[in-house]
């Protein structure tokens, strides 16, 4: 059995990291931050920014922005950066797409110039040689934009803390200096063009900076997997350290605050359901065929053809509602204002008066497919050879059921069960939104919509994780309820 | 037997549950406790203030009655006697307005009134950008001028008591006002590592340079402020009372910029937590992430101070009881912030929960028309005021944006003045607003609403004709030569038939609607147009690449108008700019440029009509309607407060007195500053 255990467990390890990898790919093509936080959408905003003021306005702008992401580890490239093994020519053909005329349409050029902009040291280098290159003057003016972002300096909290006041203020200047390098340029029909009388003295600036800057290659091949957004997340979610910056607090806390009223509803919506469900399905097997057996399924049928937010607003406006006088049930929160000061059994009353109707409308839906799975496996076993033998020696019904058949239908309902663990940690958000209950359901739906990546992966490591301890019980049951499986398995 | 033992063992059970939720409350009680103390320990404090400031005031100018119950008679004589006062900028002298406070009724105050709100995710005054932030903002900090909430387009004294223009406008020369004091943070108060907080701070003009500073430092990480304060050459302060912002060029909007900055407290964010200061090259960094923004505090000059701060629960502010002007009469203000959707935010209010609160179209239709809610007291045609008088009130209010059918004019068929005019007349405006809209919306010519000073009244709408349509496509050379129903000309060679689509955000049923009637009236004039949601995403892709012929959109509408930024040439072709159309006009562009460095209100109302006008005839936009919004609010008084009938007579003395564009959200729209 141990041995079952550990093979399942360490077989867990890849199950993990597959389903983190996928998840993080598919958040990172589904964002682009850069562009929510600048609020650049054409409909709304926008400054009204000539073409030369956006030289210089643009880049401060950006400057902070890119800094930010730094922070959250979202300007590297999500799973692989090959970013080191950039070359002079990459970096042209990059500017040349994202220059006026190049066939493209401006959101994808936009997105082009942006991604140049976040490249980083690794393309300091390669924009050094472009600007040295009179050859390419066309594309001093993006170029040099370019590169004042790659090379500018982040300072961390750490840096702060840790580096002296000398240091700081060198790396300030610094930043300052290469701000002040970006050559004024003008689009033009084909690509853009210098209009910056010092052009000259500042292309020879930023090569002095370039030489100066510790952009050393030798880093590149283990930054391939090592310096990816990706390792960057599960470097902060194992020491703890994953951060929303949507939300200012650390994921952790976050979850932890909210997790028990989404884990308390939940629970008590599954035992609900199941109390409720587990018998009414030994009950319709036993009774096959009759009207009761009919009514049970017609009406389990109805109510599961309505959807839950449906039901839940009909509830809240038929029940919670004012119209004359008080209203039957409270319409938000899961206990009064003032319950801190009720008597304890007076506070249980209390909470469960407000519960009860985001409990009918969480259960009454999985009333109908767990106890039609009860029915239906109850069945076949009824029928099976084993229990007509049972019948035909004498036991009595409760005895083939209760005794010989309920443990072997029991397989299905253990499969289902074991989803059940990750569903408790956020499955409530329709009955949270509905009854303005502040559970996680609401947490993750916000952070979904503003595509709070570290909320959401953490979020996804804690149920991935109770998605995986479930089926893990959910195995060990399958060996209980089945002696065949239990004795494969030693 | 059997039901004995089950019946024991459930009892055992329930008692084991009792015992072991009571064990778990306990703490939670124990910190309300302390919570408790902790409110009425402050609440003795600032008593004791108020009263200290009473005195203080009293000493100081023992002729006058008293210090808040001052009637308007003596601001409206300073009015009347300095006309250079009218609160429109002028160069060389004091033009601000005298501080109002002729609405302010002493023995009105109290009561506690429950709003709802969206959850600030921050509380930086500088690097927090949201709307909800801001809203924080204007009750606890207060801005250098203000903006009359009777006439806002003019300005009036905030927190500085005069205000002269130099130097073509380019140095603004501010007095600040004195003995006004910071509020004692309530996140620091009481605890002793912030003893060194606890003492009266007073405002000086270096406030503001430290903010002036901030934003212009940068690492500190509000990009949306530094743009407008680029120009900005800087800040000094000569004396404690004086402040000189000095700009590198005139231009209009630096204005606003000036006249609307609030100071930021340099005794908290100058300083660590342990009270010792920041050498000054790290101020910037480490504002970003400053102790204060941890430990949730707002600290500021204004007329409320945040008592509390629980995100997506509540957020309570307490009446500042030292504040220098008129408070609003509440003693408290509550902002709810677990109700998050339509459905539940109405229930509450319905149950009495909430005070004040706004109705989409369709809940105004069935709550109010349909009479679904009979609190609310019947519409009625004549009677605009009708509302107010049922149990729970509504009253029509309108809002400061307009929505509008834009055409691509870079390509045909609406390079053309005339089809672009055709379909204008064919847009059934007003049986759109009263069919679809149920009536909530103010139809609008131009891109400035008819209730500001700068629109220009003399033009003549587009009705709905579709005879002068069908003229005008005939003008333009448009006429059915095959028989299809779909009018078609020849343009280089090729017969082109009049068909486009229009595109538009999804999920929006009233614009489904409102295009499903368009497309009606355009057929029977022989245009065929085929209308195309599209997610919000994309279609600011679709903005951006100017990828459409026609498009549904919105702008919201500012007190300073400002015509470059959609209108000017310059703009037409620029990546991401906000002429998406591709106007361009030389008179347009020439008025636009020298609107923004015009600062006389009366020359700047003659160019902007000139410039209504042009765009009036050219049509870039079928301007349709500004929105207007359904405000209910309690009829009964919030607990605490003063007589029922003073409190509505505070709900509408506030819609009758204030200028019609002022938003009436929240409860600003009380008695609103």
């Amino acid at each position: 059995m141990l041995r079952y255990i550990l093979s399942r467990l360490l077989l867990m390890i890849p199950t993990f990291l597959g389903i983190l990898i996928i998840n993080f790919a598919v958040l990172r093509l589904e964002s682009d931050p850069l562009d929510a936080e600048a609020g650049m959408g054409g409909a709304k905003g926008g400054e009204g920014v000539s073409a030369e003021r956006k030289a210089s306005a643009g880049t401060k702008r950006y400057e902070n922005l890119i800094d930010r992401r730094r922070r959250a580890g979202n300007d590297l490239p999500a799973l692989v950066n090959l970013r080191g093994f950039l070359t002079k020519e990459d970096l042209v053909e990059r500017l040349r797409r994202a220059a006026p005329g190049s066939g493209l349409k401006d959101s994808q050029r936009n997105q082009i110039e942006k991604e140049t902009w976040q490249l980083g040291a690794p393309a300091v280098r390669p924009l050094a040689e472009v600007l040295a290159d009179p050859a390419l003057a066309d594309l001093h003016g993006p170029a040099s934009e370019a590169f004042s972002l790659c090379a500018y300096t982040t300072l961390y909290q750490a840096d702060l803390e840790n580096l002296g006041a000398d240091r700081i203020n060198a790396i300030r200047a610094r930043n300052d200096r290469l701000q002040k390098q970006v050559i004024v340029y003008e689009p033009a029909a084909r690509g853009t063009r210098v209009t910056d009388p010092q052009a000259e003295a500042k292309r020879a600036a930023m090569a002095e900076l370039a030489a100066q800057g510790d952009y050393a290659r030798d880093r590149r091949w283990s930054a391939i997997l090592l310096d990816t957004g990706f390792s960057t997340f599960v470097g902060r979610l194992f020491t703890g350290n994953l951060y929303s910056e949507t939300k200012k607090r650390y994921v952790f806390e976050l979850i932890a605050e909210r997790w028990q009223v989404t884990f308390w509803l939940n629970i008590t919506a599954v035992a609900l359901a199941w109390l409720v469900a587990i018998p009414l399905g030994i009950r319709s097997a036993r009774r096959q065929g009759t009207l009761e057996d009919k009514t049970t399924t017609n009406v389990l049928f109805l109510l599961w053809s309505l959807p839950s937010f449906f039901v839940g607003t009909m509830l809240l406006h038929l029940f919670c509602t004012a119209h004359t006088g008080q209203p039957l049930f409270p319409n938000r929160g899961l206990s009064s204002e003032d319950s801190l000061w009720y008597s304890t059994p007076g506070y249980l009353l209390d909470v469960l008066w407000h519960a009860f109707l985001p409990l009918v409308t969480l259960t009454y839906a999985s009333f109908t497919s767990l106890s039609r799975y009860m029915r239906g496996n109850l069945l076949g076993e009824l029928h099976a050879d084993y229990a007509r033998t049972a019948r035909a020696k004498g036991c009595d019904g409760d005895r083939v059921v209760y005794g010989h058949c309920l443990r072997n239908s029991m397989i299905t309902m253990i499969t289902l069960a074991a989803g059940l663990l990750s569903e408790l940690f956020a499955g409530a958000l329709i009955v949270e939104m509905i009854f303005s209950i502040n559970g996680l359901g609401w947490l993750l739906l916000d952070a979904a919509i503003q595509r709070d990546a570290p909320l959401v992966m953490g979020a996804t490591v804690i149920q991935v994780s109770l998605l995986l301890v479930g089926i893990l019980i959910a195995d060990l049951l399958y060996g209980v309820a089945d002696p065949r499986l239990r004795s494969r398995y030693g | 037997m059997n039901a004995l033992k089950i019946a024991l063992l459930v009892a055992v059970a329930v008692l084991l549950l009792v015992v072991v939720v009571d064990r778990m409350r306990e703490p939670a009680q124990m910190q309300q406790v302390h919570k408790s103390l902790e409110r009425m320990a402050e609440a003795t404090r600032a008593q004791t203030e108020e009263l200290r400031n009473l005195r203080q005031v009293l000493e100081a100018r023992p002729a006058a009655a008293g210090p808040a119950v001052a009637s308007s008679a003596p601001a409206a004589a300073v009015v009347a006697n300095d006309p250079a006062r009218d609160g429109n900028p002028r160069l060389g002298a004091n033009f601000l307005l005298p501080y109002d406070r002729s609405w302010h009724h002493r023995e009105w105050i109290g009561g506690n009134i429950k709003t709802i709100a969206a959850s600030p995710k921050g509380l930086n005054p500088l690097t927090e950008n949201s709307a909800e932030s801001s809203a924080v903002y204007g009750l606890c900090n207060d801005s250098l001028c203000d903006r009359p909430p009777t006439s806002p387009e003019q300005w009036m004294e905030g927190l500085a008591e005069s205000v002269v223009i130099s130097d073509d406008y380019q140095t603004y020369t501010f007095r600040i006002r004195p003995g006004v004091r910071w509020h004692r943070p309530v996140v620091c108060a009481g605890k002793p590592e912030f003893a060194w907080l606890d003492k009266d701070v007073e405002l000086t003009s270096a406030d503001f340079k430290f903010t002036i500073d901030l934003i212009q430092d940068a690492t500190v990480d509000c990009p949306q402020i530094k743009v407008y304060y680029e120009d900005l050459a800087g800040a000094s302060c000569p004396d404690a009372s004086t402040l000189v912002l000095k700009w590198k060029r005139p231009i209009f909007t630096s204005l606003s910029f000036s006249m609307g900055l609030q100071p930021t407290p340099r005794h908290i964010y100058g300083r660590n937590r342990d009270g010792s200061p920041i050498p000054p090259e790290q101020v910037g960094v480490v504002f970003n992430k400053h102790w204060f923004d941890e430990l949730r505090g707002v600290c500021g000059v204004g007329s409320y101070i945040l008592e509390s701060f629980e995100p997506d629960k509540v957020m309570a502010f307490r009446r500042n009881p030292a504040y220098w002007g008129a408070t609003l009469h509440f003693e408290r203000l509550e902002w709810v912030m677990d109700l998050k959707r339509p459905d539940p935010q109405l229930v509450a209010f319905k149950n009495g929960q909430i005070h004040s609160h706004g109705l989409s179209p369709l809940q105004y239709k069935s709550e109010v028309l349909d009479r679904k809610e009979p609190r609310f007291a019947a519409a009625d045609p004549a009677n605009p005021k009708a509302g107010r008088a049922g149990e729970l009130g509504w009253e029509k209010v309108k809002g400061l944006s307009f929505r509008y059918l834009g055409w691509n004019m870079r390509k045909p068929p609406f390079d053309d003045k005339r089809v672009r005019q055709a379909m204008s007349w064919c847009f059934p405006k007003e049986r759109v607003i009263r069919d679809v809209f149920f009536g909530l919306g103010c139809p609008v010519s131009s891109d400035v609403h008819p209730d500001s000073q700068y629109c220009n009244r003399a033009l003549k709408p587009y009705g709905f004709d579709l005879a002068r349509a069908k003229a005008l496509l005939a003008e333009a050379g448009w006429s059915d030569s095959d028989g299809d129903g779909v009018l078609d000309k020849l343009i280089e060679g090729k017969r082109v038939p009049l068909r486009f689509t229009i595109k538009y955000g999804a999920n929006n049923p009233e614009a489904d609607n409102m295009l499903a009637v368009y497309r009606n009236e355009l057929k029977s004039v022989g245009v065929a147009m085929t209308n195309t949601p599209f997610e919000w995403k994309e279609l600011l892709r679709i903005f951006e690449d100017k990828d459409f012929e026609a498009i549904v959109g919105g702008w919201q509408m500012d007190w300073d108008i400002d015509y470059f930024q959609l209108w000017h040439s310059s703009q037409a072709n620029l990546a991401k700019s906000s002429n998406h159309c591709g106007f361009a006009n030389k008179r347009v562009d020439e008025l636009a440029e020298k609107l923004r460095l015009t600062f006389d209100t009366q020359a700047r109302i003659a160019i902007a009509q000139e410039i209504q006008a042009i765009i009036h005839d050219e049509q870039p936009y079928t301007f349709l309607w500004s929105g207007e919004g359904i405000f209910v609010w309690q009829n009964r008084a919030p607990a605490g407060s003063t007589e029922k009938d003073r409190w509505l007579d505070g709900v509408t003395k506030g819609l009758d007195t204030l200028h019609p564009l002022v938003n009436r959200s929240r409860l600003f729209w009380h008695f609103a500053r």
